[in-house]
């Protein structure tokens, strides 16, 4: 499903990215480890588009990753940072709205009802994004991205912020999209996330 | 001040010693500001207040009941700018520091209520000056006639003074006392016989065409009354309430010297904190319908905001049907309908800037980011539209001109203010090419050149304002502000990312 063949990123003489070569396949889930600075996140940004390697290609399926194709938009949702939120709209309404655009109108109701009761957001249905605390805030984050259909997943340290309770929560969640068959890319440092989840581990190393 | 607050203010006041130098340079700063920026504008008020057309209004007989209105109005937006950024406010980590400490707050917050008061004294005071001066110069009032004007103003000024940080203690009850005051201000307006009952009256009352010796007294004692009652309102500042509105300001500020006022502008935007339970996504109809519908209940959920908003396009309609009259000043009463039209558009846009912010971060709707924009602009688009026929319309059938016209720089003024909303919203940071520079024998334009991409949706506001409002005799400028404010959406969007 995803072929990593020796990505590299660099800026200058700067290393951000280590080549690194992996291949994961449907209904896997890759955890991407490593030490602050060895390039999870710049990995992550190569897989989801934003960033072009400097050295190596990834392909998603046969193509080749290109964040304004269209069918790369359709078949991958990203989580790197939080998504953008409207200060207007309450976390039913934001939810609802994403999985309106993806889904027919009747599945985008069921769709948003069960992605906020999975992540334990039904009585913040209400709230504006300025009345959520910061963990709430990343659990209504992961609810935009997983409020809509998706081969591939790609987050970011969805652990942040979190309580351990949360965290299981979020594996759960995770680990019931890897099992309906999305291929996960996950990086993290909470060792319960990579322990629940993983199918497949890569450490990176120092990029320097 | 005590030796513990004053050596508290010298250890702050040490962080950032400045050099002879330093002083030097802001002291030539602050004199050539004045002599380039605030020395035209000062002598062009001057010479329109002693113009024939200054005067008929200065000297009008409605004069002294707009100037209770003013004063009233003056005194409902002090209460009401005190509940977001009163008059005692310091660098926060000061305002933790002092307010925490044993030290009075009337000892610790003296400063900056004296800095806040002196500024809004001075201004009135100058205007009440300006006013009085232009009426002495055609002989309608007598220097003791001037001088009593100005100490009424420098009253006014410091009752303005303690309203602002009557509002910053009492934030709640300061929005029903500022309405009121708007209430009874206009009623004292239409009804003249309310002036000797009613403090704003009182400024109404020592106009200087309408001198009435008991008024500037009455005031005096209301002043006196108001700064005795100062000490026991700074003693109930809330060290919550100054920590965040101290934090909100340095922040706005910090924008602000970066020359990102659209941040700066943002962090004192009202917040949603109504119609929670109206759901504002109904699946029914299509994806646009859902869009509108969407962003009509969004901003419904900021209603002062929204009020503004509208109220703006109504200005900017009412403005544009006058920019249509005849020996108007078509150009420049079209710049001030533009920028109250960029102004009133703010409010019903927010879906514009989620979408801008959208379009340059991971895909989220399953839409494209065209769509996005598309669909969005509907809402903003209607109501613009609306508004601002209606209101040109009205006022051009009220004031006696042809409506066909008017209508025609409305629809053009709608239409072109919607894109200069979506250029603003997809300006993104301030490049760095604009920091680099330039040195001539005339000094470094690039400050100005930032300056112009600051400001550039206001100037762009205003050249759409313009060429609306000249849109029949010169149909050529409101073609060639299209193409700059198109051509400049189209750049900003390819180089979003």
């Amino acid at each position: 499903m995803i072929d990593v063949d020796r990505v590299g990123v660099s800026l200058g003489d700067v290393t951000l990215l280590a080549p690194v070569s992996v291949v994961v396949g449907r209904g896997e889930a890759l955890i991407v480890r490593g030490r602050n600075g060895t390039g999870k996140s710049t990995l992550l940004r190569v897989l989801a588009g934003a960033r072009k390697p400097t050295a190596g290609t990834v392909r998603i399926g046969d193509a080749v990753v290109d964040g304004r194709d269209r069918d790369f938009r359709r078949r991958v949702s990203v989580m790197i940072g939080l998504p953008p939120m409207a200060p207007d709209l309450t976390v039913f309404d934001h939810v609802m709205l994403v999985a309106a655009t993806w889904v027919d109108r009747e599945e985008a109701e069921g769709l948003s009802q069960s992605v906020i009761a999975e992540l334990g957001l039904k009585r913040l249905g209400e709230r504006f994004p300025h009345e959520l605390s910061s963990g709430q805030t990343q659990l209504f984050g992961l609810a935009l991205v997983l409020a809509r259909p998706f081969e591939v997943l790609i987050v970011d340290e969805p652990e942040q912020r979190l309580d351990p309770g949360h965290i299981e929560s979020v594996i759960s969640v995770l680990r019931a999209r890897r099992d309906r068959g999305a291929t996960l890319v996950v990086a993290t440092h909470s060792v319960a996330l990579a322990d629940g989840l993983a199918d497949r581990t890569i450490y990176l190393e120092t990029a320097a | 001040m005590s030796n513990r607050t004053h050596a508290a203010m010298a250890i702050w006041r040490a962080r950032t010693i400045r050099t002879a130098g330093d002083r030097s340079f802001l002291v030539y700063m602050v004199f050539m500001v004045a002599l380039v920026a605030i020395a035209p504008v000062g002598r062009a008020v001057w010479l329109s207040a002693v113009s024939p057309g200054g005067l008929a209004v200065l000297a009008s007989p409605a004069a002294p009941n707009i100037a209770a209105l003013i004063v009233a109005v003056l005194w409902a937006c002090a209460l009401l700018l005190g509940r977001d950024r009163g008059a005692v406010i310091r660098p926060p980590f000061l305002t933790h520091a002092l307010a925490t400490s044993d030290r009075p707050r009337t000892e610790a917050f003296r400063g900056p209520l004296l800095r806040s008061g002196g500024l809004v004294t001075a201004a009135c005071t100058i205007t009440a000056g300006f006013v009085g001066a232009s009426l002495a110069q055609h002989a309608l009032t007598d220097l003791l006639g001037v001088i009593s004007f100005m100490s009424v103003g420098a009253f006014v000024g410091v009752i303005a003074t303690v309203l602002w940080l009557a509002g910053q203690v009492f934030p709640r009850p300061a929005i029903s006392v500022a309405v009121a005051l708007l209430a009874f201000g206009a009623l004292t307006a239409a009804v003249p016989g309310l002036q000797a009952f009613t403090p704003w009256g009182w400024a109404g009352l020592a106009y200087p065409s309408n001198s009435n010796p008991p008024a500037p007294v009455a005031l005096t004692g209301l002043t006196v009354a108001v700064v005795a009652a100062t000490p026991w309102l700074m003693s109930r500042l809330r060290l919550n309430a100054m920590t965040v509105q101290a934090a909100r300001w340095h922040s706005a500020t910090t924008h602000a010297t970066g020359m990102d006022f659209g941040a700066a502008a943002t962090i004192y935007q009202g917040r949603p904190h109504i119609r929670r339970r109206t759901r504002a996504v109904r699946l029914r109809g299509q994806l646009a319908w859902i869009f509108f519908i969407r962003d009509a209940i969004g901003a419904t959920r900021t209603p002062g905001r929204l009020i503004v908003g509208v109220l703006a396009l109504i200005a900017g309609g009412v403005i544009l049907a006058f920019a249509f009259a005849p020996a108007a000043p078509g150009w420049l009463l079209g710049a001030a309908a533009g920028l109250a039209v960029f102004v009133g558009l703010g409010p019903v846009s927010d879906g514009i800037r989620h979408a801008a912010v959208v379009s340059a971060d991971f895909p989220l709707y399953g839409i494209s980011d065209e769509q996005l924009m598309l669909r969005h602009a509907i809402f903003p688009l209607i109501v613009t539209v609306i508004v601002l026929l209606a209101a040109t319309v009205v006022c051009s059938l009220i004031i006696g001109t042809s409506p066909g016209a008017a209508i025609a720089g409305a629809l053009s003024l709608g239409l072109l203010g919607l894109v200069v909303r979506i250029v603003n919203a997809l300006k993104g940071p301030l490049p760095p090419i604009l920091l680099t520079p330039i040195p001539t024998a005339m000094g470094d334009p690039m400050a100005a050149v930032r300056m112009a991409w600051a400001l550039d949706g206001l100037l762009l506001a205003a050249l759409v304002g313009t060429s609306a409002a000249l849109a029949v005799g010169a149909p050529l400028l409101l073609l060639t502000a299209a193409g700059i404010v198109i051509g400049s959406g189209i750049f900003r969007w390819r180089s979003r990312r």
